[in-house]
């Protein structure tokens, strides 16, 4: 599959890029590994007037340990990441996760902010041009119709949105490190919790203005422990069915002072199970917590059918996930 | 718009007069004439395009050519020296590594690369490492063996 016509484009800072990009947003994308956006220009789901390759930018690719914790370049390579000592010895799930993305060459050439940004998936959208051209164009694409619920549902799921489920490795690893986002746009440098990146619709995932890219991303010291789970149909490759993170800090007496549950795979971006996290909180951990906790988890998310999995399946998956991770900590 | 390309492959600098929207697979098949690196889903998920830039290995189909350039690329052509078989490529017709030969030169590339980094892993994680070529006749066993006998040796 060859890939559209475009004009290539290498700025030599991340301002000049942030300009180029800006002047001319919907008809420019900016280009990082690539793995997951030349993809998406062969099956002609974009294409771009004009591709901005961030590579050639110097000083994009870095992991510094400072005050506040450990800054990682937009540019790191998901392979160095997972390389990297003081990420393994700090961050070991963040390491995990980055090892779980695709095969090694994918990893070579992947990166920290372009797999925060990867886009949407769904067996719909996620198709050559020949294959959806059997269906109307749907909201990704700027149609009128979701696929995965053309109807409104007994279960009461809106037909008037897109459903494309969010299938980042990373983002829910560094949203249970509390990690944040440095963005750099036309108007200066914002730094919001990575979770606030998200903006759980569908059609436009992220929440970057015009222009924006990720400069940095921030996460604190560890404290507690964090383990990230990946169910997928193979072990290598494969996006998640869905995956879990689950941080955790737990007090002298064993009581569990803070969480964070968060899922890959089944929400149109990474999904939070606050209840659960509100349950567990001042608890002892234990079978009966755990199994209480499973239940809580599954009862709280609402997947799609937007691989070729079951909603219900996946379902049932966040919660086993969530009973695994939670027995590793106990 | 056609640009002037340098690439420098196996060794050689080439100068290619090609548009500016073409990948490195299809520069290294179509202009530079070098077909060992295998082109087949085109879309990252089989590993038969691995080329190793600047030592490391790359999918060739989803690697502009532009990006490549300044970059030490090596494909499957470069690399025995005169006339005698890497290690790698002898030991996979030793071990009868190689059935239709479709994703040897892809798997040899990416054993390569792993070796230099990691030059005496376990058996999973050559497994692991391999786990994104992909060979549809079945034979990784053999293509393990292949490349743990290389690993012994060293």
């Amino acid at each position: 599959m060859r890939l559209p016509k475009f004009e290539y484009l290498k700025p030599k800072t991340l301002r000049e890029a942030i300009r180029t990009v800006a002047s001319d947003p919907k008809g420019t994308i900016a280009l990082a590994g690539g793995t997951d956006l030349l993809v998406h220009m062969k099956y002609r789901l974009i294409e771009p007037k004009r591709v901005v390759n961030l590579k050639a930018i110097p000083r994009l690719a870095y992991i510094v340990q400072g005050k506040e914790g450990m800054r990682i370049g937009p540019l790191t390579t998901l392979h160095d990441l997972a390389a990297s000592s003081p990420i393994q010895e700090s961050y070991p799930a963040l390491a995990q996760a980055a090892l779980e993305v695709g095969a090694y060459a994918h990893q070579v050439m992947g990166t920290v902010a372009g797999n925060l940004c990867q886009a949407n998936r769904c067996r719909f959208y996620n198709q050559s041009a020949f294959w959806r051209s059997a269906r109307p164009p749907c909201y990704k694409v700027g149609g009128n119709i979701c696929h995965v619920v053309p109807v409104r549902t007994a279960g009461g799921r809106k037909p008037g949105e897109c459903h494309s489920a969010y299938c980042g490795d990373l983002a829910p690893v560094l949203m249970a490190l509390d990690a944040r986002a440095r963005l750099l746009g036309q108007d200066g440098e914002r730094l919001i919790p990575l979770k606030k990146l998200y903006t759980q619709n569908g059609k436009k995932p992220l929440s970057l203005k015009k222009g924006e890219l990720v400069k940095e991303i921030l996460v604190p010291p560890p404290s507690g422990k964090t383990v990230y789970l990946k169910w997928r149909y193979r072990g290598a490759l494969e996006f998640p069915i869905v995956s879990l993170a689950l941080s955790m800090k737990k007090g002298k007496d064993g009581r569990i002072i803070g969480s964070k549950i968060i899922f890959s795979g089944i929400g149109t971006g990474p999904v939070e199970a606050v209840e659960a996290e509100k349950a567990m909180k001042g608890e002892p951990i234990d079978e009966g917590l755990i199994d209480k906790m499973s239940i809580q988890a599954k009862k709280e998310v609402s997947p799609m059918k937007t691989s070729i999995v079951s909603a219900v399946y996946k379902r049932k998956m966040a919660g086993i996930l969530l009973k695994q991770a939670l027995q590793q900590l106990l | 718009m056609k640009h002037v390309l340098k690439l420098h492959v196996n060794g050689e600098d080439h100068e290619v007069l090609t548009e500016t929207h073409k990948t490195l697979l299809e520069v290294l098949r179509e202009d530079l004439g070098l077909t060992g690196t295998k082109r087949a889903c085109d879309l990252g998920t089989c590993g038969a395009c691995t080329v190793l830039i600047n030592g490391k290995p790359h999918l060739s189909c989803l690697t502009l050519a532009m990006d490549a350039q300044g970059k030490e690329i090596l494909t499957i052509e470069g690399l025995a020296h005169d006339g005698k078989l890497h290690p790698l490529q002898k030991a996979f017709a030793e071990k009868g590594a190689i059935q239709c030969g479709f994703c040897t030169p892809g798997m040899i590339l990416t054993a390569k690369a792993f070796l230099d980094e990691y030059p005496h892993p376990a058996e999973g994680e050559v497994k692991k490492a391999i786990s994104g070529n992909l060979c549809r006749c079945t034979g990784y066993v053999k293509i393990v063996e292949a490349i743990l006998s290389v690993a012994e040796e060293e």
